[in-house]
C-alpha cells in the first residue's frame, strides 16, 4: 500500500516539525537576547545558548496548533522589552546621582473589599517634581538623532539656551584602559544624549537581568498568584441567566429533520441497501473459481492465441550427445555476440550425472523475456510456405525438345586491330561483313569463314547493313560523317550491273523541292572498282559516326542514326530519289536506335528511356512505350510486327505486345552487365541477346496467333567464348537468315559464328 | 473525381493509436495501461507505413488499434483503478490526519478488481483457456520456488505453489503426463489433456533469485492474469472428472514438506456434503490435534475400498481409489445410461493405456539426492508407486527396507562398503539406475534396459521428445549409417595406410590415369599404354575405367539438368525470386548445421578409436 506508507511517512515528519517547533519555541523563552525573527524558523539557533539558565516554569503551553500565535506573540514581547529598556537607559543616565527608581517602590496591602493581597504602587503627584525627565538635564536637544551634532563642537543646549559642550573623549586606548580601571564600566552605559558613559543603577541592572532570564521586568510581578474566584466556585453559581431572552424550542425539543435523517438510513439498513459492515472476505476470494464455462459465451471473436515459444531441443539435454557441444572457438563466437543477436540463449553443456545439474542462472530473465514478448511486442500472422523451393521455378519445356538453336562455336574470324564493333549478314546468309575500330571491313564465308575481301577506310566502323533485297547485292558501311554504299566482289554480274544502276543511275533522278545537307556523291563509271564505293552520302559536319542502320524490307530507304555527336540525328536515306531527310524537327531525348515495322509504315525510335512508334504516312504518333529501363541500348521487332524486345545499359530485357499495353509483358534480368544486342532470327521461333558480361543468351520465343494466349518465352542456351576487354563483351549478335546460326561479334576483336 | 479526402480522417490514421495518446484517452497513468494491456492480452500492432498511422511522422512510436484502446476505455478493470486511485489518496489524507478510525474502514473497503470477466472474454471455451495455459503453468512453478519477501508477499507464493500442487495432482490423477525432457534450464514437462498439449518448465529445486533488471511488478500482473485463470482451468478439469475443488489442504503435511501430497483429492460425488466441514477443519488444521487427524484417517479408511495397504499415505489412498473408480465405473454402472460415454473414454485412453501403466508393476524408492518433487511426479503419473526417506520429506508410504521395491533410483557413484548378508540380498534383488532412466523410460514408451542406467555407469545421450525441425541431424539414427561411415573410414585409413606398397603406387598411377583419360579417345588409348607400362591388369583397369565414365555421366546429366534449372530461374518473377533466394538460404543453413554436426560426430568416433 503506497498510499499509506506515504501518508504515514507524512505524518511522521509532521510529527518531527511539531517537535522542532516545541524545541525553538523553549529556545525563545530561553534565551530572549539572543532572538531574532529570522533564526526562529531555522530551528537550530539552540546551539550556542546552552549557558542560559533554564526557566521551565516560564515555557508557555506550545501544542502544535498554536505555536505560531505563540511566536508572534513573543516578538511582540520582546519588542516591548527593548523599548522599556532604552527609556530604563535613558531614565537611568539622566538620573544618575541621586539614584532614582525607575518604578516607584510598590507595596503589598490587603484589600478591603476582597480580603486578598494586592500590590499598590504610590500616587503620583502632578508637579514639576513629579516628572523626573525634567530635571537637572543638561542637554536639551530632545529626541533628535545626535548625528546632527557629529561634526560641531557641542551636543546640545541647556535650558537656558547655552551650548553644551562635547565631554571630552579619549582615543580607544583611553576608552580601553577606562574599562580596565573602572570596575563599575561593564555595568555602565553609553548615554547618546550626553555623549558620555553612565553606570546603571541596581534597579536597571536588576531589569536587565531579569529580562535577559525572561522574566518579567517588574520585580514585584508574581506568576504565581492564587486565583480569585468571581464566578465560580462554591457558593458562586450563576443562577440568573445573563439576558432575559426566551430560550428557543430547539433547545429542548428533539429534531424533527435529524430524526428523519436517522429513520432513512435505518430504514436502508433495514433494507439491507446499505451494509453496515460488510462480512469481511478472505484474501484468496480474488482468485475464487466457479464454473465460468458453464455459461454460454458471447459471440464475440476471442484474440488470437499467442505462439507459443519453441520446443526445446537435443542441444539443451543436460546430457546431451557429444557432438552438440561447442567448440572453443564456437562458445567464444557465442559470447562475443550481443546477446539478442546470439540464435540460441543458451550454450550446450554436458553433465555426466542430473545430481550436477546447476540452477539456471538465466531463468527468471527468460521468462521474464517472454511476458515483455507477450504484451510489448506487436505481432503479425505469417503463413509459413512449407514447399520444395525448386517448385517455385517455372516449368519450362526442355530445350532439347525445341531444337535447333545454335549450341557450339563452329568457327572464330578475328580482326587484328581493335573491337569488332558491326556485322552484318547477307540476305542469302552466305556472307558475313564484320567491321573493326580500325577501319577495316572483311567479307567472310559464313561457312569456311574464310576471308575473300578486305576494304580498308579512315577512321572506325560504326555500323554496317546488308541491303535486304534479293536482286542487288550491296551493303551500307558507316563512317565518321559519311555512309558508303560498297558492292561485294564475285557477284553475278545480272546482279552488279542491277546494282549499279540502282546506285548509280545514268539519269540521276530530279531533286526534291527542299534540299537535303546531306550530299550523294557517285565516283565516274571510269573509276569504279570494287575496292571503293558506289555511292557517297556526305553526312552534314559533326554528325559524328552512325551507330545504327536500319533497311526497310523493300530495301529502298535506309535509316542511320549517329548518336556521337552534338545532337542525335536521325536520317532517312532515299536511294532510288538519292535523297536524304531528317524525320524529325526536334526529338526529345537522344536516340538510341530507331526501326522499321517490318508490315506497317511504323517507324520506332527509341531515345534513353522510351520507345516511340510513329505512322510515316500520316506523319504522327502512334503510341509511347515506356520500358521502365534508365538507358536503352537497342530493340528489335518480331517478324510479325507484333512484338517488340528492347534491351537497356541497365541489364534488363522487355517484352512488349504491342497489341497489349504500353508497359512490358515482362521485364527479365539475367545478364550480369549491360546488353549490348538483340536480335529476333527472321524465320525461326528464336531471339538472342549479347552482353557485356561476355555472354550470348540463345531464347526460344514463341508467338501464338490465338490473341488469348501468351508468348511462349523459354531460355535456350547461354554461350559463352568471347573475352571481356576493357569491360566490353559482345557487342553485336546477328541471326543467319537462313539457318539457326549465330553470328557474333566482340570487343577483343573476334567474330563468332554459332552453330545449331 | 470522387469526394475529396481529408488526410488522417480515414485508413491507417485513423485505425492506429500511439501509446502515449491511448494513455491520454483512458487518463490512466502509464503503469495502469501497461497493466491493462497485460490483463487483456492488448499489444502493440506493426501498421503496415509507420508514417501514415503517426501523422506523417517517422519517430519510433509503438502503435495500438484504436479499436482495442475503445474496447479498453468500457473496462470495469480500468473503472476499479481509477477508484483504487481515488482511494489511495483518501487513505494517505485519512493517516496524515491521523484519522485511524476512518483509514480503518477505507482499508476495509477497499476496491478490489477481480478478472473472471476477462478470463471469460480472452477464452470463451475452455479449450481456448486449456490451450493457453502454458506460460501461466511456467510462471506459477517459478514464484511457487520462489522465496518471499518484501515484493513477493508469502500469500502469494503459497498461493502459487498450492496451485502447482493441484496441477500435478490433477495430471497425476488423469495420466495424462506424455513426454519429459531433462533440460539444463529445468524439466520440461508435456501433458496431454483433451486432446491440448500444455508444456510446462519447471526449474530445478534451487533458490532462484531475482535479477535487479527484471521488472518484478509485469510478472507481478501477469502472475495475478494466470492464478486466475488457472483456477478456473483447474476448477473445471477437477469438476469435470468429478473431484472437489479445491482440494483440501492439510496444513501438517504440508509443513513437514509432504508437496503436493498435502492436498487430498475428494470425489465430490460420494461426499457431496462433506467436504465442507472436512474442508474448514482441515485448513485450520494447525489448531487440530493428532489425535483428531489420526481419526479422520481412520474414517476415510474404513469408507475406503482398500484397506491393505495401512502405511500408505492419505493423498495416496484417495487417488488409487480415485483411479480404480474411474476404471471401475463402466462395468458397474447402467450400460443403456452410458452408452456413450465407455465409447468415448475407451476411445480416448485406448493409446494411453499402453503408457500410463508403464511403471505400474514397479516399486520405487528415491536416494536422498534425487529430486523428490520431479521424480515422484514422473513415477505417480505413471502408475508406479514410490517412496523416499524421510530426509526428503514426510509421507513416504513406505521406507526403505520395504522387500517390495524393485528399482531404487540413485544418483551417486558406487562405493565399495562393507555390508550385512541382509544388506546385500536386498541390494541384489533391486536394480539400481540413475534418475536419466524414468525419463527416457517415459519417452520411449516402454522399460528400457537397466543396464545401460545403472548406478555409475556413463549415461546414454538424454535426446529431446518433442524432436526437432524435419530434416533436421538425428543423433539416435546413428547405427545403419554409423557401420556404413566406418567401413569408409576402414577404407581411408587402409589407403592411408599402405601408400608404400608397390601395389598401392600401381593404385595411385591408375587412379591419375584414369582421372586424366575420360574425355577423348586418344587420351584414353593413352592412358592404356600408361597403365600397361605400370604393370596394372587390364580387366581391373577396364572395370576402374567403366566405373569412372558411368560416375562421369551421372556428374553431367545432373550439370546439364541444374543448367536448365538456372536458366529457368530467370524467368521467375522477382517476388517469386526473393522467395526462392530466402527458402534456398534457410535450407543451406540447414544443411551446413547437419552436416557440421556430422562431422563432428565422425571426427569424435575417430578420436575414441584412436583412443582405444
Amino acid at each position: 500500500m503506497p498510499a499509506k506508507d506515504l501518508a504515514g511517512r507524512k505524518s511522521t515528519k509532521r510529527k518531527q516539525i511539531d517537535a522542532e517547533e516545541i524545541q525553538s519555541a523553549e529556545l525563545q523563552s530561553n534565551g530572549v537576547l539572543e532572538m531574532l525573527s529570522d533564526e526562529e524558523e531555522d530551528g537550530d539557533a539552540s546551539s550556542d545558548d546552552g549557558h542560559v539558565d533554564e526557566f521551565p516554569e516560564i515555557v508557555n503551553e506550545s501544542s502544535s496548533e498554536d505555536s505560531d500565535y505563540d511566536e508572534d506573540d513573543e516578538d511582540e514581547d520582546e519588542e516591548d522589552t527593548e523599548d522599556t529598556e532604552d527609556e530604563n537607559a535613558n531614565e537611568s543616565g539622566a538620573d544618575s546621582d541621586d539614584s532614582l527608581h525607575v518604578f516607584p517602590k510598590a507595596k503589598t496591602i490587603i484589600s478591603r473589599i476582597t480580603k486578598q493581597p494586592k500590590t499598590v504602587y504610590p500616587e503620583i503627584e502632578p508637579n514639576y517634581d513629579s516628572d523626573s525627565s525634567t530635571e537637572d538635564t543638561p542637554n536639551r536637544v530632545g529626541d533628535v538623532p545626535m548625528h546632527w551634532y557629529d561634526d560641531l563642537p557641542h551636543i546640545g543646549y541647556d535650558i537656558n539656551g547655552k551650548q553644551v559642550l562635547r565631554p571630552a573623549r579619549g582615543d580607544e586606548l583611553d576608552k580601553f584602559l577606562a574599562t580596565v580601571d573602572d570596575s563599575s564600566a561593564w555595568t555602565s552605559a553609553f548615554d547618546k544624549n550626553t555623549q558620555s558613559d553612565k553606570p546603571l543603577t541596581a534597579e536597571e541592572l536588576d531589569i536587565i537581568r531579569r529580562l535577559y532570564t525572561n522574566e518579567n521586568p517588574d520585580a514585584g510581578y508574581d506568576p504565581y498568584e492564587p486565583t480569585t474566584e468571581w464566578f465560580t466556585g462554591k457558593g458562586k453559581e450563576e443562577i440568573m441567566p445573563l439576558s432575559g431572552a426566551l430560550q428557543p424550542k430547539r433547545r429542548w425539543v428533539p429534531s424533527k429533520w435529524e430524526k428523519q435523517k436517522v429513520m432513512k438510513i435505518v430504514r436502508a439498513i433495514r433494507q439491507g441497501r446499505i451494509l453496515p459492515s460488510k462480512p469481511k472476505t478472505t484474501s484468496t476470494s480474488k482468485f475464487d473459481a466457479y464454473a465460468i464455462w458453464s455459461e454460454p459465451s458471447s459471440s464475440v471473436v476471442p484474440p488470437l492465441p499467442a505462439p507459443k515459444p519453441a520446443l526445446p531441443t537435443n542441444a539443451e539435454s543436460y546430457n546431451p550427445p557429444e557432438e552438440y557441444l561447442p567448440t572453443e572457438e564456437e562458445r567464444k563466437a557465442w559470447e562475443a555476440l550481443d546477446p539478442e543477436d546470439r540464435e540460441r540463449n543458451y550454450l550446450p553443456q554436458k553433465y555426466s550425472t542430473l545430481r550436477l545439474v546447476p540452477a539456471y542462472d538465466r531463468f527468471i530473465k527468460e521468462r521474464f523475456f517472454r511476458q515483455l514478448d507477450l504484451y510489448l511486442a506487436p505481432r503479425v500472422q505469417r503463413v509459413k510456405l512449407n514447399i520444395d523451393p525448386n517448385s517455385l521455378i517455372p516449368k519450362l519445356p526442355s530445350p532439347s525438345s525445341l531444337k535447333p538453336f545454335p549450341t557450339y562455336k563452329s568457327l572464330q574470324f578475328s580482326h587484328s586491330n581493335g573491337r569488332a564493333r558491326c556485322i552484318s549478314v547477307s540476305p542469302d546468309g552466305e556472307w558475313v561483313i564484320s567491321g573493326d575500330e580500325g577501319g577495316v571491313v572483311s567479307l567472310w564465308e559464313i561457312m569456311v569463314g574464310r576471308e575473300v575481301k578486305r576494304w580498308q577506310f579512315e577512321g572506325k566502323i560504326g555500323a554496317l547493313a546488308w541491303c535486304p533485297r534479293s536482286d542487288v547485292s550491296y551493303f551500307a558501311v558507316g563512317l565518321e560523317d559519311k555512309i558508303h554504299l560498297v558492292t561485294p566482289p564475285n557477284v553475278d554480274p545480272a546482279v552488279l550491273s542491277l546494282t549499279q544502276t540502282v546506285l548509280a543511275p545514268t539519269t540521276l533522278p530530279t531533286a526534291p523541292a527542299t534540299p537535303s545537307t546531306v550530299k550523294w556523291t557517285t565516283p565516274a563509271s571510269a573509276t569504279w572498282s570494287i575496292d571503293t564505293p558506289l555511292l557517297t552520302m556526305d553526312l552534314p559536319a559533326s554528325s559524328s559516326v552512325p551507330s545504327h542502320f536500319c533497311w526497310h524490307r523493300k530495301g529502298d530507304y535506309l535509316a542511320s542514326v549517329s548518336t556521337g555527336g552534338a545532337q542525335s540525328n536521325v536520317w532517312i536515306h532515299q536511294i532510288s530519289r538519292r535523297h536524304s531527310q531528317s524525320p524529325f524537327k526536334k526529338i526529345k531525348g537522344a536516340v538510341q536506335s530507331v526501326l522499321f515495322h517490318p508490315l506497317k509504315p511504323h517507324f520506332f525510335v527509341a531515345t534513353q528511356q522510351y520507345v516511340r512508334i510513329y505512322n510515316l504516312s500520316e506523319q504522327q504518333l502512334v503510341k509511347t512505350l515506356i520500358p521502365g529501363i534508365k538507358w536503352i541500348s537497342s530493340m528489335d521487332v518480331h517478324p510479325s510486327g507484333d512484338h517488340l524486345i528492347v534491351g537497356g545499359y541497365d541489364r534488363k530485357l522487355c517484352w512488349f505486345d504491342l497489341e497489349l499495353s504500353e508497359k512490358p509483358y515482362k521485364v527479365l534480368r539475367y545478364h550480369s552487365r549491360a546488353i549490348r544486342s538483340l536480335q529476333f532470327h527472321p524465320a525461326y521461333p528464336l531471339f538472342a541477346s549479347s552482353s557485356d558480361d561476355g555472354s550470348i543468351q540463345i531464347f526460344h520465343s514463341r508467338v501464338y496467333n490465338d490473341l488469348m494466349t501468351d508468348p511462349l518465352i523459354v531460355p535456350l542456351k547461354i554461350l559463352r567464348g568471347h573475352q571481356i576487354t576493357d569491360g566490353l563483351g559482345v557487342l553485336q549478335v546477328k541471326w543467319c537468315s537462313k539457318h539457326p546460326w549465330l553470328v557474333s561479334s566482340g570487343a577483343d576483336g573476334s567474330v563468332a559464328v554459332w552453330c545449331s | 473525381m470522387g469526394r475529396l479526402k481529408v488526410k488522417g480522417k480515414a485508413g491507417a490514421a485513423k485505425n492506429y493509436t500511439t501509446r502515449s495518446s491511448a494513455v491520454k484517452k483512458l487518463q490512466c497513468s502509464l503503469a495502469d495501461f501497461r497493466r491493462l494491456c497485460i490483463l487483456k492480452g492488448i499489444f502493440p500492432r506493426e501498421p503496415r507505413s509507420r508514417k501514415k498511422a503517426n501523422k506523417g511522422s517517422s519517430a519510433p512510436t509503438s502503435f495500438y488499434y484504436t479499436k482495442d484502446i475503445a474496447y479498453l476505455a468500457h473496462e470495469p478493470v480500468l473503472k476499479k483503478l481509477r477508484e483504487h486511485k481515488a482511494f489511495a489518496k483518501k487513505l494517505s489524507r485519512a493517516i496524515g490526519r491521523g484519522e485511524w478510525s476512518s483509514a480503518k474502514s477505507l482499508e476495509e473497503n477497499k476496491p478490489i478488481y477481480r478478472l473472471d470477466h476477462i478470463i471469460k472474454e480472452r477464452y470463451p471455451t475452455f479449450v481456448d483457456a486449456l490451450r493457453d495455459i502454458d506460460d501461466g503453468l511456467c510462471m506459477i512453478f517459478l514464484f511457487a520456488s520462489l522465496p518471499s519477501n518484501a515484493r513477493l508477499p508469502h500469500e502469494l507464493v503459497e498461493n502459487c505453489a498450492r496451485l502447482a500442487a493441484e496441477w500435478q495432482l490433477y495430471v497425476m490423477h488423469s495420466h495424462s503426463l506424455r513426454k519429459v525432457f531433462l533440460s539444463i534450464k529445468g524439466v520440461y514437462y508435456q501433458a496431454e489433456i483433451m486432446d491440448q498439449t500444455v508444456t510446462w518448465l519447471v526449474p530445478y529445486q534451487f533458490t532462484q533469485n531475482v535479477p535487479a533488471d527484471v521488472d518484478v511488478r509485469v510478472m507481478l500482473t501477469f502472475l495475478e492474469l494466470y492464478q486466475t485463470l488457472l483456477s478456473f482451468v483447474f476448477f473445471k478439469l477437477y469438476t469435470d472428472v468429478g473431484l472437489v475443488y479445491p482440494p483440501p489442504l492439510d496444513a501438517k503435511k504440508d509443513e513437514n514438506g509432504a508437496g503436493f501430497n498435502a492436498l487430498s483429492l475428494q470425489d465430490s460425488s460420494r461426499d457431496s456434503e462433506p467436504p465442507q466441514p472436512n474442508l474448514t477443519t482441515i485448513i485450520e488444521g494447525r489448531h487440530i490435534t493428532g489425535k483428531v487427524v489420526r481419526q479422520t484417517i481412520k474414517n476415510i479408511n474404513a469408507e475406503s475400498v482398500d484397506s491393505a495397504d495401512v502405511e500408505m499415505s492419505n493423498a495416496e489412498e484417495v487417488v488409487e481409489e480415485a483411479e480404480e473408480e474411474f476404471v471401475l465405473r463402466p462395468s458397474t454402472s447402467d450400460k443403456t445410461v452410458n452408452a456413450n460415454l465407455p465409447t468415448l473414454q475407451s476411445l480416448s485412453t485406448l493409446p494411453q493405456t499402453i503408457m500410463t501403466n508403464l511403471f505400474s508393476p514397479y516399486t520405487f524408492f528415491l536416494s536422498r539426492e534425487t529430486p523428490r518433487g520431479v521424480f515422484e511426479f514422473l513415477v505417480r503419473s505413471f502408475g508406479g508407486r514410490i517412496g523416499w526417506p524421510s530426509s526428503s520429506g514426510s509421507g513416504s508410504p513406505f521406507d526403505e527396507t520395504d522387500p517390495s521395491i524393485t528399482h531404487v533410483i540413485i544418483d551417486r557413484p558406487v562405493v565399495e562398503k562393507q555390508e550385512t548378508p541382509e544388506q546385500r540380498e536386498l541390494r541384489l534383488r533391486r536394480k539400481y539406475i540413475q534418475p536419466q532412466w524414468i525419463a527416457d523410460c517415459i519417452n520411449a514408451g516402454k522399460i528400457l534396459l537397466e543396464e545401460h542406467y545403472s548406478q555409475g555407469k556413463t549415461l546414454p545421450p538424454h535426446l529431446s521428445p518433442f524432436g526437432e525441425y524435419e530434416g533436421a541431424y538425428i543423433p539416435s539414427g546413428e547405427d545403419a549409417e554409423g557401420e556404413r561411415v566406418e567401413e569408409e573410414e576402414e577404407e581411408a585409413i587402409e589407403e592411408e595406410a599402405d601408400v608404400g606398397t608397390p601395389a598401392e603406387e600401381r593404385q595411385a598411377i591408375l587412379n591419375s590415369v584414369i582421372a586424366a583419360a575420360t574425355d577423348d579417345p586418344t587420351s584414353l588409348r593413352a592412358a592404356e599404354l600408361a597403365a600397361e607400362a605400370a604393370g596394372v591388369d587390364f580387366g581391373d583397369f577396364d572395370a576402374k575405367m567403366k566405373k569412372v565414365a558411368k560416375k562421369q555421366k551421372n556428374i553431367t546429366e545432373k550439370e546439364i539438368e541444374n543448367a536448365e534449372q538456372d536458366m529457368n530461374k530467370m524467368m521467375m518473377s522477382n517476388k517469386q525470386r526473393k522467395l526462392y533466394e530466402k527458402m534456398k538460404y534457410s535450407n543451406k543453413k540447414k544443411d551446413a548445421e547437419r552436416t557440421e554436426l556430422e562431422s563432428r560426430k565422425k571426427e569424435l568416433k575417430k578420436q575414441k578409436r584412436k583412443q582405444t
